[in-house]
């Protein structure tokens, strides 16, 4: 069975598109087949992040006004086989959408890979319903900032009555030093607040902004950076490992010494 | 908040806008227990100012059979109330296959609506056909003096932008999250952390009490009295309870103490 899978937050601009791309790309690193699905209607950024800008002809609207077959809208990656992407409609044809069409657009989607991962539009209207509506699992991001993980608390009450039983909270932009200095909330605080399980905590870091300018995720890179192992860290919750949350409360520079030390325990 | 201490920005009860006594509490989806069975009650449409989308129907039916399936045994039947409300047959389907979920069966549907009834009774349901109320038509149903319900009891975390309200008691099991706030004719009791807001004796019974864990909430009301959580969380947090002193404020005392002083009023409860 594939999972199908819902990345959203209630605010915007907190980081779902950047974990959807990284995670994707994780995931397919990890060996698997997933299909990343951008339901921000109007608004469609997923591609870019991707860097599949120019690869896209038809997308989930002409999918299901019958206009092209599933196949057709699908953009490959070719740096990452396993990994492909439904873009979202830009159009006006994106206010016809209604989430009975996208819950077979996504059902039909998910007998083609292990995962679906769909990156939702920010709020709770037609586009957040629309995102949810095939989902059997969610990943809520928020930063550690009130407003944040209020709309995230509220997110999470209308999943619950959606049935999406699975939630896993993931905390974006973590600036270890200003918790340490009290002007941030700690993870706990968000976790004491929202009562679900964590998942990842992905710190502030520059190279997401590079690598969204250049279309290429993190998590594509060789070297990964901390965002990028923080990103590879939640794929592998994904599927079931339990990996060591990281220490960020140190510096960077022994960062990669200490990564080395967790992987090699981990493989002995 | 220190123990007995009076809250800053309390308003005294006469002051408060008469809108807060009126807290027409009668409007949300209630699952109510009788003889064997259970009663799935939904909101009439003509009681209601406001006017509840489906979305917000269905939401509330979900939070409910959420936060409160240990009472029942499974496949125990559900009599739908449906009153005045129109429901058409995806509505119908849709309060079916939540209520599976529960592990519940709907019985029987009663209605007041002709359209309801027919998509009952297409959709395979029995249907009972009643007559409107007349209550509907003489249009203040908050003077009808009601009994208080029974009270309603939720395992649950009460999150931002969920509202609760009940003509009765209610107690959570769980935390009420800032932004999230609970509405009640009686007491509310929150075993857990009360961040959100929480009025009891909505209806202006201020004898009320509001009782938590763990005090820290955005606001607190007893009948027409507010009061504000100071600025400044506490160090450390004991189980409170709130409540309208003889002289007319709302104070907040530790629950030991509480109960070790009991106050004159408390007997003339209801
Ligand atoms: N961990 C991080 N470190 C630094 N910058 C980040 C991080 N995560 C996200 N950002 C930046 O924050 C901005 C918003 O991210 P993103 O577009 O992923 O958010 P979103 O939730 O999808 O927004 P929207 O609600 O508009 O769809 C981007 O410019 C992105 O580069
Ligand atoms: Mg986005």
């Amino acid at each position: 069975m594939s999972r199908i899978i819902v990345v959203t937050s209630g605010k915007g601009g907190v980081g779902k598109t950047t974990v959807t791309a990284n995670l994707g790309m994780t995931i397919a690193r990890l060996g698997h087949q997933v299909a990343l699905v951008d339901a921000d209607f109007g608004l469609r950024n997923l591609d870019l992040l991707l860097g599949l800008e120019n690869r896209v002809v038809y997308t989930a609207a002409e999918v299901i006004i019958g206009e092209c077959r599933l196949e057709q809208a699908l953009v490959k990656d070719k740096r990452q086989p396993g990994l492909m992407l439904l873009p979202a409609t830009q159009n006006r044809r994106a206010e016809a959408i209604n989430p009975q069409q996208m819950k077979q657009l996504i059902g039909e989607l998910s007998k083609m890979c292990d995962y679906v991962l769909i990156d939702s539009p920010a709020g709770i209207e037609m586009g957040f319903k629309n995102a949810i509506a095939g989902a059997t699992e969610a990943l809520i991001v928020t930063t550690p900032e009130i407003a944040a993980v209020r709309d995230a608390d509220r997110v999470v009450g209308l999943l619950e009555a959606q049935s999406v039983k699975r939630i896993h909270l993931i905390v974006n932009r973590l600036r270890p030093k200003m918790v340490r200095e009290n002007d941030m909330m700690s993870v706990e605080d968000v976790q004491e607040i929202l009562a679900v399980p964590l998942i990842g905590v992905i710190p502030e870091d520059e190279n997401v902004i590079v690598s969204t300018n250049r279309g290429e995720p993190l998590a594509l890179a060789d070297n990964l950076s901390l965002a990028g192992v923080a990103f590879q860290n939640v794929g592998r919750r994904l599927q079931g490992e339990s990996v060591e949350f990281l220490d960020l409360d140190n510096n960077n520079e022994n960062f990669f010494s200490r990564i080395g030390k967790v992987l090699r325990t981990k493989i002995f | 908040m220190t123990s007995d201490s009076v809250l800053p920005n309390v308003v005294p009860t006469p002051t408060v806008s008469p809108s807060l006594r009126e807290e027409n509490i009668k409007f949300q989806v209630r699952l109510k227990t009788e003889d064997g069975g259970l009663q799935l009650i939904l909101p009439a449409e003509a009681e209601s100012s406001i006017d509840h989308t489906w979305t917000e129907l269905w939401e509330q039916l979900k939070h409910r059979l959420n936060g409160g399936d240990r009472f029942w045994q499974p496949q125990t039947k559900v009599r739908l109330m449906a009153q005045d409300r129109l429901l058409d047959g995806r509505q119908l389907k849709a309060i079916a296959d939540a209520l599976k979920e529960a592990e519940l069966q709907i019985e029987r549907i009663y209605t007041t609506r002709r359209q309801t009834a027919v998509a009952a009774a297409t959709a395979g349901y029995s249907v009972e056909q009643q007559l409107r109320f007349s209550s509907v038509v003489s249009g203040k149903p908050s003077q009808l003096k009601e009994p208080v319900a029974e009270p309603l009891y939720l395992e649950l975390t009460v999150r931002s932008g969920v509202e609760i309200r009940h003509p009765g008691t209610v107690a959570i099991v769980g935390d009420v999250n800032p932004g999230g706030s609970i509405i009640a004719v009686g007491d509310i009791l929150v075993w857990g952390r009360l961040r959100g807001i929480a009025h009891a004796g909505c209806q202006g019974n201020s004898q009320c009490r509001i009782m938590a864990l763990q005090m820290e909430p955005t606001q607190l009301r007893i009948a027409s009295s507010v009061a504000r959580a100071p600025d400044k969380p506490p160090k450390q947090f004991y189980p409170e309870v709130a409540y309208i002193s003889p002289e007319g404020i709302l104070r907040i005392a530790r629950a030991a103490d509480f109960v070790r002083t009991p106050i004159e009023t408390m007997e003339d409860k209801r």
